[in-house]
This record gives structure tokens, sequence and C-alpha cells, in this order.
């Protein structure tokens, strides 16, 4: 059964990204995908209705063998990649960065194998642990990651011919492509798998593979500085993560399992602390928390959309790391400052969000601010924190797929990724415009999961004590700030010039809309019957994280009752749908109550863009959205962001080591 | 509490909060006219103005303007519903500000110079009082132990001694709510401005009358907030006369003060808004209030 579980997730889209590669027609790969998809799929519902309780499971020794020697290439292809561009284009610090970081991040894996320190490691923690955590992060990534690459069959196509019209493509890059994205799912698996901190540290590196050569996939100038940027940024995570190995084996558990850790706990065992703290630095490079938020940025900008949205579960890996080890350290005084760091996070790219011009940036910057607050509360550590936080992860997951998905999809229609772009797009593609405004609206408003997570978030802040006034301000400015950001957005989206014309028609393609549609009725879905997914899914984990779910949510009549307030979620929902959905279905205007937009008089004429303007010329009304980069900008806030990212590190590392 | 009950009391309220909200746009105006030196229009001219607007020939821009002022009064409408059934504080905030929330995007739909700057102008007015109102929650939840509004009328004391911050604060978020000078950026009452009408240039006939109520559903819904200050205890009563102050209070700074810039606006809004909540959860921490 276990057997079956981990050759199903993890082996078999490696195996099939192999087949990807290798068999170069078109329908291989399509055919490929769609088996992938299918067994991804399939496979994580049923272990997940199975319910595969707390397992233990270590394969044979053979693999260990293979798995470290796997691990040692892909550093060793690291440090190559990052010598060949140094030949190739001159030193540059990414590179230079890149080529150390593979070179340190390999030293205390082999001090640990060849110093005789490992005598019996690898067969003394189970090297991989199933609990309820890792099997909700398997069924997340298998879910998206299938519909990612579906979406992707018909994205790269189309990219590649822009591509070749535009001159500098020969051939086809489309298999190495698949070959990255397939492989990224199983490793991604194969991260929220694993228990030994070798197996950890082999997937962790291989995610690490996939994003690199998925951000250099266009090969343009740009497009490999991002990619060296990613990869020196997550190797400072993979050093952390090398360093943990020794450290949790010459610690006092002797021992290189990391439930076997968390279990112990930094209240019982303060030695426990620093290897803690190392992985909440390395999951902080993977979430580009500041000051490693910069890869985030810039990959985003240079990556084609499907590889734009699986590196949105790839950063999701460092919020699930942080989550998973809460109840390690909660009662520590790591943990009221972990959520400070979160909130941070979460209120400096919420602001900065609304700077961005470009749709990518503004996206991922989003991205950042939210999975700060699920380090938030994964500071917080109670009960009622690790239910948000959890739920963040699945809702955030959905929502952030749809949008990386829809906005690819839009950028491919209109030609162009600025927000400013999408003026208007309501009406020259309606069912795209609906879809995105609706998983935009997911992200902001009640009664959508993540405003209820934020909701159990500012209730569950007071138990951390006086640093909670700090915690809850920022949290507040961070709902605020994002909700700006998100409306402003949907405003450029439907904005269109009063005109008689009725919407245009949008043809329905299978492989854009209706994966989309998939996404949107999942994120109303689960919105909807929010508790009972916090029965099935949340409540089990936190039993596995040794917490009581009653003290995060009762569900009652389907609301979520806390210790201190109630979420009337149906009657919301039914509020909202009379409110909105309901005008929106039924309101109907007869053509003659069209009126012109007001312009001092000076309109040409109705159905015009134009006004009057001095001497009497015709001139084109332009609009935009407000950006204020003169003081939300990104250049200003770098300036603040990264020296104060600097030293909430330089304090984490403080803390931890006095 | 059976059924009927509670769709008795949310019907009352449905009824009565508009009442409320355009008598005292009424006395407001009379008021505001008393304190410039003219006499103003009648008591009841709030209504006479909504029920004409409601016969008037529709005129759009747009479907989806329409469509967005029917949100924007049923979402503060529901808002208003939760907050009689005595709901979770932190819970019908939310409601309130996604209704809130669709005055812009229905300004913002429309390609219009002055209705897209007031729109973007109304969500910086957002930004800055929405994290006040969310922030005021915490405080009283500190003092009361539970976020709904049954914990604040069983807890057994008035709260406005321990969170007279927390009610300052909440006292210029009232003002923005209102769209008061001097947070007066994305609206305005007076034509010939450099925003004309802001967020409101688009809507006329019907669709204006629709939002007019829902800002009275609105600014009874945050005065009803301020009551909550002294709602607990035999002397309940006083909690409508602190409400009528702070807004007494208001209309005295709406007329004395001039508009300030957005930036102006926010810095304050988060500076002393923020700041007075701040301090009042770290004082509580403490135990010192």
């Amino acid at each position: 059964m276990t057997d079956a579980l981990v050759g199903l997730t993890v082996l078999f889209p490696i195996l099939t990204g192999l087949i990807c590669l290798l068999f170069r027609s078109r329908k291989a790969r399509g055919g490929m995908v769609y088996v992938t998809a299918a067994v991804l799929i399939v496979s994580g519902l049923f272990f997940l209705a199975r319910g595969v309780g707390p397992i233990e499971y270590s394969p044979d020794a053979g693999w260990n063998s293979l798995i470290t020697a796997l691990n040692y290439a892909i550093l060793v292809y690291f440090a190559f990649v990052a010598g060949r561009d140094i030949l190739r284009r001159g030193a540059s610090r990414h590179s230079v960065l890149s080529l150390v970081l593979a070179v340190a991040a390999a030293i205390p894996v082999a001090v640990f194998q060849f110093s005789g320190m490992s005598h019996g490691a690898s067969g003394a923690s189970p090297v991989l642990y199933i609990c309820h955590f890792s099997m909700l992060r398997v069924v997340l990534v298998s879910f998206v990651g299938a519909l990612i690459c579906i979406y992707s069959l018909r994205y790269m196509r189309l990219h590649e011919e822009q591509q070749t019209r535009l001159g500098g493509l020969i051939g086809t890059r489309q298999p190495r492509f698949f070959f990255y994205m397939l492989i990224f799912m199983g490793a991604m698996n194969g991260v929220a798998l694993s228990n030994n901190l070798l197996w950890l540290a082999f997937f962790w590196n291989l995610t690490m593979l996939c994003a690199y050569a998925l951000i250099r996939h266009d090969e343009t100038a740009q497009a490999i500085t991002g990619a060296f940027r990613t990869l020196w940024i997550c190797l400072i995570g993979g050093v952390c993560l090398s360093v943990t190995v020794i450290l949790a084996w010459q610690g006092p558990l002797n021992t290189l399992s990391l439930v076997t850790l968390v279990e112990a706990g930094a209240v019982a065992y303060p030695m426990l602390l620093l290897p803690f703290a190392l992985l909440c630095v390395a999951g902080f490079t993977r979430a580009a928390q500041p000051p490693f938020h910069r890869w985030g940025i810039r990959a985003a900008l240079v990556t084609p959309a499907p590889a734009r949205a699986m590196l949105y579960p790839f950063k999701t890996i460092g919020a699930f790391i942080i989550l998973y080890l809460s109840p390690a350290f909660h009662g520590t005084h790591l943990a009221p400052f972990l959520a400070v760091f979160g909130a941070t996070g979460a209120v400096a790219f919420a602001l900065m969000a609304i700077s961005q011009r470009r749709s990518e940036s503004a996206l991922v910057c989003s991205v950042i601010s939210n999975l700060g607050l699920i380090i938030l509360c994964a500071g917080i550590g109670t009960p009622l924190a690790m239910a948000a936080g959890v739920m963040l992860i699945i809702f955030l997951t959905i929502s952030m797929v749809l949008l990386h998905l829809s906005t690819g999809a839009i950028e491919q229609k209109v030609g162009g990724a600025d927000i400013d772009d999408m003026e208007g797009l309501a009406r020259r593609q309606p069912v795209l415009a609906g879809i995105t405004v609706t998983a935009m609206l997911s992200l902001l408003v009640a009664p959508f999961g993540i405003l209820i997570s934020k909701w159990a978030a500012i209730q569950a802040a007071p138990a951390i004590g006086t640093w909670s006034a700090l915690v809850l301000v920022l949290l507040i400015l961070s709902i605020g700030a994002s909700t700006v950001f998100w409306a402003k957005w949907i405003g450029r989206i439907l904005c269109e010039r009063p005109a008689p014309t009725r919407a245009s028609r949008e043809p329905f393609v299978a492989q854009y809309h209706g994966i989309l549609l998939v996404l949107v009725g999942l994120a109303v879905l689960f919105s909807l019957l929010i508790a009972p997914v916090f029965d099935a899914i949340v409540g089990p984990i936190l039993v596995d994280a040794g917490y009581d779910p009653a003290l995060a949510f009762i569900t009652e009549r389907w609301f979520l009752r806390t210790a201190g307030g109630v979420f009337a979620g149906w009657p919301v929902f039914i509020g909202v749908a009379l409110a909105l959905v309901l005008p929106l279905l039924t309101v109907r205007l007869r053509p003659e109550t069209g009126r012109a937009a007001y312009m001092c008089g000076e309109n040409v004429e109705m159905g015009s863009d134009e006004f009057i303007a001095v001497g009497d010329e015709k001139t084109e009304l332009k609009t935009g959205g407000f950006y204020m980069e003169g003081v939300l900008g990104e250049q200003r806030l770098e300036r603040l962001i990264v020296p104060a990212g600097v030293v909430l590190l330089s304090i984490l590392i403080a803390l931890v080591v006095i | 509490m059976n059924t009927g009950w509670l769709i008795g009391t949310a019907l009352i309220a449905v009824i009565a909060a508009p009442l409320i909200g355009g008598w005292l746009k009424g006395i407001d105006r009379r008021l505001t006219a008393r304190m410039q030196g003219r006499w103003g229009p009648p008591l009841l001219q709030p209504f006479y103005d909504v029920i004409k607007l409601f016969g008037k020939n529709p005129m759009v821009a747009g479907r989806t303007q329409t469509v967005f002022a029917y949100a924007f009064l049923g979402l503060t409408v529901t808002a208003v519903v939760f907050f009689a059934l005595m709901q979770d504080l932190l819970m019908l905030l939310f409601i309130l500000f996604f209704g809130s929330l669709c005055l812009p995007l229905g300004a913002l739909s429309v390609k219009s110079p002055y209705s897209q700057l007031g729109g973007h102008r109304e969500l910086l007015r957002f930004l800055a009082y929405e994290p006040i109102l969310l922030l005021a929650a915490v405080p009283i939840a500190l003092k009361v132990d539970g976020f709904s509004i049954t914990a604040i009328l069983e807890h057994g004391e008035p709260l406005l001694p321990g969170l007279w911050l927390t009610f300052i604060a909440l006292l210029i978020a009232l003002a923005m709510v209102m769209r008061k000078s001097p947070f007066d950026v994305s609206s305005s009452e007076h034509a010939h401005q450099e925003l004309v009408g802001g967020v409101l240039t688009e809507y006329s006939g019907p669709y204006l009358a629709l939002i007019e109520l829902g800002h009275w559903y609105e600014m009874v819904l945050v005065l009803s907030v301020l009551g909550l200050f002294w709602a607990a205890g035999s002397l309940w009563w006083l909690s409508i006369i602190i409400a009528l102050l702070g807004w007494l209070v208001i209309l005295l700074v709406d007329n004395t003060s001039a508009r300030l810039t957005w930036s102006s606006m926010l810095r304050f809004a988060w500076g002393a808004g923020i700041g007075l909540i701040a301090l009042n959860i770290v004082l509580i921490h403490l135990g010192w209030m």
C-alpha cells in the first residue's frame, strides 16, 4: 500500500518525465502528461479518502546509496553549470555565488558521510513518514501540478509558435520543459513524504534543479541570470539543510528523523533550537521571505506562465516546513520572533504589490505576502493559528495557481503582461475576466476561505502576549493593503468605456477555460464547505501535531466556532449571493438608458473615448491605475526591506545561539 | 432564541436603520447649514431626495456599475442584519468592507476620468480606515474575552473607561466612513472641485438612491459600534448619547477643517488611529488598562 503510494506519486512522474525527454513527439508528450495527471489525481484522492494514518516506511537499503549518489550529482551539476556560465559570460555575482554555495552545500554532507560520523545513520531513521500533513501536501501538489501540466500543453505550443515567429527559436524545447515539469511534481511529493534529513536534502535539491531549469527555459540573458539568482539564494537553504543533518545527528537525540525531532521539541531539548532555526531559514529562502525575496520577483518576469504557476507550490514548501515545525518550537522565544518576521514580510510585500505594474511581479509580491502570513501563523503556534495556517495553504494554493494560469492565458490573448493592458477585459474576454475576478475576490473578501483563515489568525494572535500588538498591526495592515491591491486590479479588468455594444463571445478552450473553471469551482466549493473541510482535512493534521482540534474550531451547523467568535459561513454566502450574484444575473438595461461618461460636456460622441481638448482638437481619453511608485516603489521599499530582513535574521541567529 | 424572533429582529433593524440614518443626515444638513450661517433644508429633506431619485429615469454608463450599486446596498444591509443578530464583530466588519469595496469597484468599472480618480481615492480612504476598524475589535475582544457582540453585552461593565484610546481611534475612522472633511478625498458634495463627484460621478437617479440608502445603513452601523462602548450595564441608554456625541464631534470637525491630501490622510490614520489602538493593546497586556 505504502509502496504503491510512493511509487505512484513520486516515481511515476519522474518516469513519465524521462519518457517525455526521450520520445520527442508531441503526441507522446501529450499522452504522458494526461496519463500522469490522471494517475496523480486519482491516487492522491484515493489515498486521501483511505486516510493513510501515520506510517513510517523505509525502502530497501540500496535506495539510500542511490539517493546519496544522486544528491552529489545534483550539486556537482549546479557547480558545473555555474562554472560554465562563468567561462561563457564572465564572472557575475550570481554564478560565482551559485558555484560557491553548491560546493558549500556538498561539504557538510560529505563530512558527515566520510568521517565515520554517519555510522548507522541511514538505517536508523525511517526514510519516509506518511501522516495527514504530508498527505495533504501530496494531494495539493499532485492536483494543481496535474492541472498546470495539462494547461501547459497548449500554453507552451503557443509560446513556442510566438518565439519562432520572433525568430530565435530553432526546433522545440518542449521535451525538456515537460521533463522538468513532471519530475518537479515527483520531487515535491518526495519532499512532502521525506522524513530522513538526507532524503529530504536530496528531494529539496531536486526541486531546486527543476526550478532552475524551468526559470532558464527561454535561455535569454535575463532568464539565465534569473535562474542563477534563484539557484544561489535557494542554495543558502540547501546549505542550512546540510548543516542540519550534522547537527541533528550529533544532537541529543542522535537521529536524522524529522518527526522524532519535532515530537521531542525544543522546549525539552533546547539544543534542537539551532537545527530548527536553520530549517526555518531554509524555509525562508524557499518562501522568498525578506531578505531572500528577490529571486521570486525577478524569476517571475522571465518564466513561462505554467512554470511560474509551478513555482508557487515550490515556494509553499518553505511555508509547509515552518508550519510543520511549529509545534516543535512553540513555547520557545523563537516562536513570537517568527510571528513578527512573517508579519513584516506580509505587510511589506502587500504594500509593494500596489506599486507593481506587471501582473507577474504583482502576483509574486502577493504570494510572498501571503506566505508571510502562514509563517506568522506558525509563529503564533496555537491550535487555532495552526489550523489557520493549514487552511491558508489549502485555499491559497487553489486561488494562486488559478491566478497564475488565468493571467498567463490573458497575457497570450492580450499580448502584454501589464496590469493596465487588462483594461476592459470584461468586454473582450468575458469568461476569462469573470474567472480572474472571482479568483481575485476569493483572495480578499468574506466568505472565502482565505479571509476566514485571516479572521482566525487575528483571533489567535493575542496568544503571544505583548508582542501581539505589533503582530496584529502588521497583520491587519497587510490585509488592508492587499485588499487595495486586488481591488485596483479588478477595477482595471472591469473598466470599460460606456458603449452600447455587448460583450464579445469567447470561444471555449478546454485546456484553458476547463481547467480554470475547475479551480474556480474548487475555490468556491471549499469555502462553502469550510466546516466539513476542517473536520476532514485540517482536524486530523492537528491531532497528528498533538493538538486538540476542538481548541481550534468547533464546527456546528456548518459554522466555525472558535473560543471567542463564530463565523457563520453559509448565511454570509446567502447574503453575498443575494447582494452581488443576483443583480449580476438579473439586471437588464434598455439600450436607451446608456450615457457617455462625464467629461465636462466636452465629449465627442457616445461610444467614443475622445473628448474635445484645447484648440478643439479631439483627444483620446486614457486611464490607468494608481501605482504610487514614489511612495511604495520597489526601489524605495527595497531600501527598507533588505536591511530589515537582514536585521531580523541576525536577531534570529543571535536568539538561537545565545 | 427561535427563528421567528431572529427574523423579527433582522426585519426591525433593516427597517429602522435607514430611518435613523436619513433623519441623522437631515439633522447633519441642518446643523451644517447653521454653522455656515444658512437656514438649511427641512429635516426630512434626505428622504425627499431619495424618493425623488428613485422616480427618475435610469441613466447608466455601464451595466457593471449598476450591479455594484445593488451589491453595495445589499452587503451593507447584510452587515447590519448580522449586527442586529449579535454575531461576530470581526465577521460583520469583513462583510461591511466587502460592501464598501463595491463602491470603488463600481466607479472603476467606467472609463471616466473623474470616476476613475474618485475610485482610486476611495480605495486609499479604505486603506486608511479599514485597519482602524479591524484593529479596534482586538482590544474589545481582550476586554470581554470574545469577538461576538453578545460577549460585549454580557460583559458586566461599560468598555469606555478601559478603551478610551480605542474610542478616539474609532472616531477618526467614523469621520472617514462618513467621508467628512478632512477625510473627504474620494467624493465631494460640491461640484467644480478637482474631483467633481468623485466616486459617485457616474451614478445618477435610482442607482444613486441605492448608494445613498447604503450610506445611511453604513453610518448607523458604525455609530452602533461606537455605542457598544457603553452598551453593557444598567446605564445602557448612555450608549446612544455617546454615539451621538461622537457624531456631533465629527460634524464640528467637518465644518472647521479643509480636505487633507491622501498621503496626509494615510499618515494620520495609520499614525494616530492605529497607534492609539496598538498602545491600548499593549496597556491591556501590561495590565495597566
